[in-house]
């Protein structure tokens, strides 16, 4: 098959079918969190493609260049959130200096990102699921974008029914779990496509 | 002291519950709450890497410098997770294999790096401990609800036992993502509606 | 087995180690902001090293911005007019007013220092320290206040303006995990450089006053920072009508003596309130200033004197006697110190008799 068009289709499974958040439940904190305006949210989900992209492939090198090679398996979970929890500092470091601008939108959600289930778990899925290099390009790429596709739609819905009455106790985390159920729901839809490997 | 200790234990379990007071830790509890056993080997794994994680910070809570402050924590984080997925991996292979890799995202489980950051940082070894037991156990028991609807009704069966009849047509969306989801917000509705909504009986504000 | 062992702690050390030394990197060459220099005022050129927050630079330079919460971000306290700073960041947003953040306030503790900046600091903050001093004595004034006094250790001597208060902090004790401040008035003397005194009244449940009425002890050691606050003596010749209740006594008592010391002539009628008798304090010594002062007056009253008390003086809440001994208020100034609710009443109460609101200076105690 056609390799531009097997990589895209793992990409187009990365984001939706295989939703990281909404199908593997990966990165909920946040989600639920911060999810109140489109604002945040996109500087929080930008932060999360900008440090999956990269961290998931770097990590496919540690673990396939010199984890396997050592017989170091065991360790690739220690290896793998220390290299992510590094990488993110580094980047704030970087934007900090870079932009001002920036900085403001993105970089003060870095510190989180480190903790964020969706990160760590993109790396242990591409190790489970035995990614190639280029595989593991896309589903990082992918997987980041979904996510952030997945936070901006909830934060567009609970925009939406900002100035709505809700049940007292349902406000807050309560409705953003019922309306995640109904997203994942939606999601579930996708199930039923499956890509032409 | 004693008061005090008893009053983060308390809170731990109820008002500050970090499930859902605090709502950290949301994505492990949808993950493995399908099944109650796994639900509680999960705990089980999140109280010890708790309890350690937070012995370990708050004992070289003053020799840690600030700038990789994350980092160690992490560190210290994973080592405990590590430990608890090798030990799981050697005595339960079954559960180890039916929980993936949901095992290392523990130490991603935002109650942890929580608890390390807003009270083992700051608080001596003993009342650390005591905080991420309480914690863990908040945790479990609120899991272990969840749990406990997911299995009955979405399999029929509790504990890998069968406890509703053969004719019973399991409410397979339970067993699914979109479950998980609603009884969780069912969950918190009930606590935070009724249960911790009830006027302040404390002193007034100095 | 044990090749195993030794490889896997190896290749972990090893890359966290790189890993470190990687962020180290980033930080010595991207983080180093080089020296920077602080224009205050357009005078004070402060050179200082870049990268840190204002907050905590200034405060290495001796520069002390009133803090509560540590540079945080969580109390607002340390709001600083940074010319050329940028933005404020979200997290300063909601200490901000909109009229504040178009004059270019910020909160000192967010305030990155990557380049030159140039600031506007009020000119008092210049002489504030902090201090570290050690208690003397603790002195019961009532049953429910008590008078603190310190001793200076370092720095040995503290100036500052009568009226004006301390922030004193309070060390992490059974109520609080972490250091909180309260401010309390000085009422000593600015001639007395070495020691101060303070009047803590008891409140249940509140945080500083519970550590110093049940477990602070003669010579402890304990921490403050200032001098601030504009509620001094303003110059000028007119007559004074100053109003307190409990505490508040405390920088009046300041003021007063200062005046006596100083020997300034001028007419002032203090009015000071308390519920019954044994919330009366410092009687004696107030009376005596109508020997020290020419044209002092004290008159204290009491709102529910108990029979015991066999009280003859005034009666009523302090307010109320005021006003009936000041008909006309509007060529005199006013100083009134106490709760909020006293403030108000006696706003009210001289504006209604023709005192202007500029010459109302007051020190709301909350």
């Amino acid at each position: 098959m056609n390799p531009f068009a097997a990589w895209f289709a793992l990409f187009f499974a990365a984001v939706f079918t295989q939703n990281i958040l909404l199908t593997n439940y990966l990165g909920m904190c946040p989600f639920l969190g911060a999810s109140r305006e489109i604002k945040t949210s996109f500087g929080l989900g930008a932060a999360v493609v900008f440090v999956m992209t990269f961290t998931t492939p770097l990590n496919w090198i540690l673990y396939h260049r010199l984890l396997v090679p050592l017989g170091l398996e065991y360790l690739s979970l220690i290896v793998f959130i220390c290299l992510i929890a590094a990488f993110t500092q580094l980047i704030e470091i970087v934007i900090e200096r870079v932009s001002d601008a920036l900085y403001a939108s993105l970089g003060i959600f870095l510190p989180l990102i480190t903790v964020n289930c969706a990160i760590l778990g993109a790396s242990l899925f591409m190790v489970a699921r035995s990614y190639t290099f280029l595989q593991t390009t896309a589903y990082g790429f992918g997987g980041g974008l979904g996510w952030m596709l997945a936070i901006l739609a909830m934060a567009g819905i609970r925009q939406r029914i900002a100035k709505n009455r809700l049940p007292r106790g349902l406000e807050g985390a309560g409705i953003a779990l019922i309306i995640a159920g109904l997203m994942a729901m939606a999601f579930t839809g996708f199930t039923g496509i499956t890509a032409p490997f | 002291m004693k008061t005090a200790a008893r009053r983060l234990f308390l809170e731990n379990l109820g008002a500050n519950n970090p499930v859902f007071a605090q709502v950290l830790g949301i994505c492990s509890t949808l993950a493995v709450t399908n099944r109650v056993r796994n639900t509680v080997v999960m705990s089980l794994g999140v109280i010890f890497t708790l309890t350690a994680a937070n012995l370990i910070v708050s004992l070289l809570r003053r020799h840690i410098p600030a700038r990789v402050r994350m980092m160690s924590e992490v560190l210290i984080i994973a080592t405990f997770v590590l430990l608890f997925d090798i030990l799981l991996r050697a005595f339960s292979p079954e559960i180890s294999r039916q929980l993936g890799p949901y095992v290392g995202l523990i130490i991603t489980n935002c109650i942890i790096m929580g608890r390390a950051e807003a009270f083992a940082l700051s608080h001596p070894p003993g009342l650390s401990v005591l905080d991420g037991l309480s914690s863990g156990l908040g945790y479990a028991y609120v899991l272990l609800l969840i749990a406990t609807i997911r299995e009955i009704l979405g399999a029929g069966t509790f504990m890998e036992m069968r406890v509703l009849g053969e004719g019973w047509m399991p409410w397979t969306l339970l067993a699914m993502a979109p479950g998980a989801f609603f009884v969780l917000a069912l969950l918190v509705w009930i606590l935070k509606g009724w249960v911790l909504a009830r006027p302040a009986v404390e002193g007034s504000p100095s | 087995m044990l090749n195993e062992f030794l490889l896997g702690v190896g290749i972990v050390t090893g890359l966290n180690a790189f890993l470190a030394l990687l962020l180290v990197l980033a930080e010595r060459t991207l983080s180093h902001y080089g020296p920077c220099t602080l224009t205050i005022n357009d005078e004070k050129k402060l050179v200082v090293p870049g990268g840190r927050d204002l907050l905590s630079t200034l405060k290495s330079e001796g520069l002390f911005i009133p803090s509560a919460c540590g540079g945080r971000g969580s109390c607002g306290l340390c709001k600083v007019t940074v010319l050329d700073g940028g933005d404020p960041l979200a997290t300063e947003i909601p200490w901000l007013k909109p009229e504040e953040i178009a004059r270019h306030v910020r909160l000192a503790c967010q305030v990155r220092i990557k380049h030159d900046l140039r600031l506007q600091l009020p000119r008092e903050w210049f002489a504030i320290r902090q201090f570290q001093a050690t208690v003397v004595s603790i002195r019961d004034l009532t049953h429910d206040i008590k008078e603190l006094r310190l001793r200076l250790v370092d720095p040995p001597e503290i100036e500052f303006q009568a009226g004006q208060f301390i922030q004193l902090e309070v060390p992490p004790y059974e109520l609080t995990d972490e250091p909180v401040y309260r401010a309390y008035s000085i009422s000593s003397p600015p001639s007395n450089r070495r020691e101060i005194e303070l009047e803590i009244r008891y409140v249940p449940n509140g945080l500083c006053t519970t550590w110093v009425h049940r477990h602070l002890n003669v010579g402890d050691p304990v921490t403050f920072n200032g001098p601030y606050g504009q509620f001094v003596l303003k110059p000028g010749n007119r007559p004074i009508i100053a109003i307190a209740g409990g505490s508040g006594m405390a920088p009046l008592k300041a003021i007063f003596l200062d005046m006596a010391e100083k020997g300034m002539a001028r007419s002032v009628r203090y009015f000071f309130g308390a519920r019954s008798r044994r919330d009366l304090f410092l009687v004696e010594e107030m009376k005596a200033l109508e020997t020290r002062i020419p044209g002092f007056q004290f008159i204290p009253a009491l709102s529910s004197p108990l029979p015991e008390d066999r009280w003859e003086g005034e009666t009523g809440l302090i307010t109320d006697v005021a006003a009936r001994h000041v008909p006309d208020a509007s060529e005199a100034e006013a100083y009134l110190c106490g709760s909020s609710f006293l403030i108000k009443a006696a706003i009210a109460m001289l504006t209604e008799r023709g005192m202007p609101r500029e010459r109302i200076y007051f020190d709301d105690f909350g």
